[in-house]
């Protein structure tokens, strides 16, 4: 009985504000998630460049600061832009349910999508069998280390636990910190050590059978690679020397420490590119990165790239105007050339949309170290060799959980495994909320 | 019209109506409404299930929700006690005071009108390890303060509670020392005639005076701490480990970050209900006649 | 004589204390200041100090960048209406409280009322909230958020209002009615005359709390040109996490207004408080 007026009560409101859109027959508005870097050049080369190139649909882009916080508020009200990015699936997974999102499925169809995109990232976007999202940008989490530094003192870059670890002392005992990184800013950044200790030292196979079901976040070996975070991070001070420190620099002091010999490298997505290159060019010293470093053998083999969008684009379910943000989006994606040129501008650090790049694509110009990533991880990527970001492929609570409980691992409050069990129930409820996001076939 | 209609009491009520109207309708209602989701397992958007009270069973078994309550507990005693005694002893000195005296209470104050975000902006400078005091401690060569406060998990809270009184407890100076203007001087005439000592006459004169004002500012202490957030917000985001938690820090995560809005609600009924307690409490101590 | 020395030496040991307590408040403030003036290339060598080089472009910066006209404008426009309609309202629920019926069952049940509503925290109740402003189109205007100010202070400036009504002697509304005033009139001439110095009071802090308030401004405003001031600093903390010398000449624009405000009118705004304080 309660139940059934709660809802009806309940539903009647919500229903209440699935009002019209606003906006005019031909005008698609854009949400974009909001860099002062980076807008006026995607205003400039993506914006106004497709206004200029077609009468049909007239674009226009609002970049938003808050985008998380205000997109939802509006999409639920229905007086939300016809197009709108997301930070990834886990939130896409939330508005389809809730029917704020509409299925792409017959555009794909229509203009072919799906042979344009990786197949992972295409994947990415299929939630019951229908694509509702696709990838903005992709990235992976890497290691850039200061050339120069390691050439002066005849360090090799590690392959192995042993190797990490035995470099670590040295760079230690050199007065430095080992990796540059902090959280001040981004809580979440715990995730991205988290996934890496998780593909690194378990390795994809596992992560990819935990994701699915077939294996438990209890196991060993996902316990131990929590283990072995806890102690790079609260008894080894690999990251900026100790825990609380890492807790409080935010983005510019760790890229500052890492230009300026604090730390001997940078554990980073590659996201990073951008500010590296910038931040080395006022240096002598010279840079260059590596994939991560395989902790244990059960992990596979080396490269070990972890699958991540950074930020996907939909459409809005009550927009009038769905018909031009297929035509936007499939204008975006139907130029491999002009997509490289775009994200080249933005230093490879935004827009980096997961298409089928061949070396034809890129322009002669492009620094080696980067074009060495682009078509590395393409390669690996398309043979199915590769791992998985927390923040791609977890539902959204457990995917809270892997970061903000991690610090009550490394403040001792709770071991590895008891995290893992937490983990592991929080991963069981979503699987019967049917709160999962897609994994794609291995 | 009727005389029940135009009687005062009736008039007094209309008066009251636009008010009571208002608050109701941004409040009340809307909590209400919430309330009735704490039987639900709703996520802000999709289906709405009832599931009776397992969010109540969910939230004894909270480990977080423990830790966020004993936060609020330590945040209130240390507001109940810090601020206020170091507002009593200024407020008190302030009154033996006669040159400068617009000056103190102008610089005690002032912290109170400005924005949390503002406030948190200065000290989270000034506990930066690389910039603020400890990049200052590091450039002569003093190993002082290269850990931020926020980032220790022994200290966050405290911290954060730092912060918070920092901007508070002037505008407890000048509540004290309104009510010790309002003390007769011919008092404390007398008492010197008896030979006082100034604690004597803190004690015995101002203290007993001044208690209503007193009991007041307690309450609204005990009151303001419950649904405490922003400064735990801005600064610490209840990290690292929870060890700044509060419960309304707690219940925003949950609402906003898990989308659990459902158990949030839960949260904020348990609120509702301390708060529920402590306004009956007084009411009471009011009854029984106390001055408060 | 020997008093008076003693007299003379207790005061500089007060004043020892006054000062030092001053200056825990004044130097993280005078560190606010000067950043706000300072190049960002000064930050690592001098964290704390006078800047060697004064930067007056941060506020430039600051000014354009913050698009601070309009948002100045925004939240002048949100006080004022907030002002408008909650001294209304408070005004005459704390005239009914403390003249009307100060014995009634009213003061109780309302000030009850009051008093829970005080401490029902915000994110309780901004969801429900903000569906309800959806549907009655009061979602994304100023008079929306107007409503919910109102709502918000209006317990508070009920009571402070109240505790000075209650000072007013009766007599004069006794008199008032002998003339053969409306209760309507006694509101109008004899109450609000005589109580114009806490009004005064409530509305400088009403406007303190809508200036500084941010949550249900984030909230409820999603189109960028009715931002007031304070969701602007909080996206400023993000965009430019590390400009310091930026940051903190937007705070300080943000707080100058209000600042001023204080200064100009500090002893009404300590008096007023006082009564509201000892009679609440």
């Amino acid at each position: 009985m309660m139940n059934k007026i709660l809802k009806i009560f309940l539903t009647f409101i919500l229903t209440a504000f699935f009002a019209t859109s606003t906006f005019a027959a031909t005008k698609v508005v854009w949400w974009m998630e909001s860099s002062a870097d980076t807008d006026p050049t995607v205003q400039e080369m993506m914006c106004d460049a497709f206004n200029a190139e077609q009468d049909e649909v007239e674009l226009e882009c609002v970049f938003k600061e808050d985008i998380n916080d205000t997109i939802r508020p509006a999409l639920l009200s229905g007086s939300g832009p016809d197009m709108f990015d997301t930070p990834g699936a886990s939130y896409i997974k939330i508005y389809q349910d809730a029917g704020l999102v509409k299925s792409m499925q017959e555009y794909a169809d229509q203009y072919g999508w799906q042979d344009k995109l990786l197949g992972w990232a295409y994947n990415s976007g299929v939630f019951d069998g229908e694509l509702y999202s696709i990838p903005k940008n992709y990235e992976t989490m890497i290691y850039f280390y200061n050339k120069t530094l390691f050439e002066e003192n005849g360090w090799s870059t590690p392959n192995t636990l042993e190797e990490v670890e035995s470099l670590a002392a040295k760079i230690k005992a050199k007065g430095m910190n080992v990796y540059a990184y902090g959280s001040a800013g981004w809580q979440p950044t715990h995730e991205h050590l988290v996934g890496n200790y998780f593909n690194t030292y378990a390795g994809p196979e596992n992560v990819y059978k935990a994701l699915i079901g077939e294996k438990k976040w209890t196991d060993p070996e996902f316990v131990e690679a929590i283990e072995l975070l806890r102690k790079h991070m609260v008894d080894e001070g690999y990251w900026s020397g100790d825990l609380e420190t890492y807790y409080s620099l935010d983005w510019d002091d760790f890229n500052n420490e890492f230009a300026t010999r604090g730390s001997a490298m940078l554990m980073i997505g590659t996201w990073g590119f951008n500010v590296t290159a910038t931040n080395f060019g006022e240096s002598s010293d010279d840079w260059d990165w590596n994939p991560l470093p395989i902790l244990n053998s059960q992990a596979g083999s080396a490269p070990n790239y972890q699958l991540a969008t950074g930020g996907t684009m939909s459409i809005n379910a009550s927009s009038k105007n769905a018909d031009g943000a297929a035509k936007v989006i499939d204008w975006i994606l139907s130029d491999k050339a002009r997509a490289l040129k775009v994200t080249g501008s933005l230093g490879y650090g935004a827009w980096l949309l997961p298409l089928k790049y061949t070396d034809a694509d890129f322009d002669p110009n492009i620094d080696p170290r980067q074009k060495r990533f682009l078509t590395e991880f393409a390669e690996a990527s398309d043979s199915g060799n590769y791992g998985y970001t927390t923040w791609t492929f977890y539902p959204n609570d457990p995917g809270v959980h892997i970061w903000k409980d991690m610090e009550v691992v490394w403040a001792g409050d709770i071991t590895p495994l008891e995290f893992m069990e937490e983990s592991q129930r929080l991963w069981d409820q979503a699987r019967a909320d049917d709160a999962l996001v897609p994994v794609g076939k291995r | 019209m009727p005389k029940f209609l135009t009687s005062i009491n009736a008039i007094s009520w209309y008066f009251l109506f636009p008010v009571i109207f208002i608050h109701f309708f941004v409040v009340a209602f809307p909590s209400i409404l919430s309330l009735l989701l704490c039987l639900t397992d709703w996520n802000g958007f999709g289906r709405i299930n009832y599931v009776g009270l397992e969010n109540f069973q969910e939230l004894f078994r909270d480990r977080v929700f423990k830790k966020a309550v004993k936060h609020n507990i330590i945040w209130t005693v240390m507001f109940l006690t810090i601020p206020v005694i170091v507002a009593l002893i200024i407020a008190y000195l302030l009154t033996g005071i006669k040159r400068g005296q617009l000056f103190y209470r102008l610089v005690y104050f002032f912290p109170y009108i400005l924005a949390s975000i503002v406030n948190c902006l200065i000290w989270r400078y000034i506990f930066h390890p690389r910039h603020g005091l400890g990049g200052w401690f590091e450039n002569q060569g003093i190993d002082f303060l290269a850990k931020s406060p926020f980032a220790m998990k022994e200290t966050a809270l405290y911290a954060v509670a730092w912060v918070d009184m920092w901007h508070f407890w002037g505008f407890l100076v000048i509540i004290y020392l309104t009510g010790m203007y309002q003390v007769d001087d011919s008092l404390y005439e007398a008492a010197d005639i008896e030979g006082a000592t100034k604690f004597q006459k803190f004690r015995y004169i101002t203290l007993p005076m001044i208690r209503p004002i007193f009991v007041l500012s307690l309450i609204i202490i005990i009151i303001w701490s419950v649904p405490t957030f922003d400064y735990v917000y801005i600064l610490t985001m209840g990290g690292p480990a929870y060890s700044s938690e509060v419960v309304a820090n707690h219940l925003y995560s949950q609402a906003f970050q898990r989308m659990n809005v459902g158990y949030a609600s839960t949260i904020g009924v348990m609120m509702f209900f301390y708060v529920g307690i402590i306004v009956g409490f007084f009411a009471i101590l009011r009854r029984m006649g106390w001055e408060v | 004589m020997a008093t008076a020395r003693f007299r003379q030496r207790s005061s500089y040991i007060n004043h020892a204390i006054l000062i030092f307590m001053a200056l825990t408040i004044i130097l993280p403030l005078l560190v606010l200041a000067f950043n706000s003036i300072k190049p960002s290339s000064e930050f690592g060598a001098n964290p704390l100090g006078f800047p060697n080089e004064i930067r007056l472009m941060n506020y430039y910066d600051a000014w354009v960048n913050g698009n601070y006209t309009q948002i100045f404008m925004n939240s002048l426009t949100l006080v004022i209406g907030t002002l408008i309609l909650n001294l209304t309202v408070s005004g005459l629920a704390a005239f009914s409280l403390a003249v009307l019926n100060p014995r009634g069952i009213q003061t109780i049940v309302v000030g009850l009322y009051l008093l829970v509503g005080i401490s029902i925290p915000a994110q309780l109740f901004i969801l429900p909230l903000f569906l309800m402003w959806k549907s009655l189109y009061l979602l994304d205007t100023r008079i929306g958020l107007v409503i919910i100010y109102s709502a918000l202070n209006a317990p508070f400036a009920t009571f402070l209002i109240r505790s000075y009504m209650l000072q007013l002697p009766t007599e004069l509304f006794e008199a008032a009615k002998l003339d053969g005033a409306s209760v309507m009139q006694l509101f109008t001439r004899v109450a609000l005359p005589l109580s114009w110095p806490v009004f005064l009071t409530t509305a400088l802090i009403v406007s303190l709390t809508v200036w500084n308030e941010f949550l249900f401004a984030i909230t409820f405003i999603i189109t960028d040109e009715y931002k007031p001031i304070s969701s602007i600093l909080f996206t400023f903390q993000s965009r430019f996490a590390n400009d310091y010398g930026l940051v903190s000449a937007a705070s300080i624009l943000m707080a100058a207004p209000i600042a001023i405000l204080f200064m100009f009118f500090q002893r009404r705004f300590i008096a007023g408080l006082t009564s509201g304080a000892t009679k609440g």
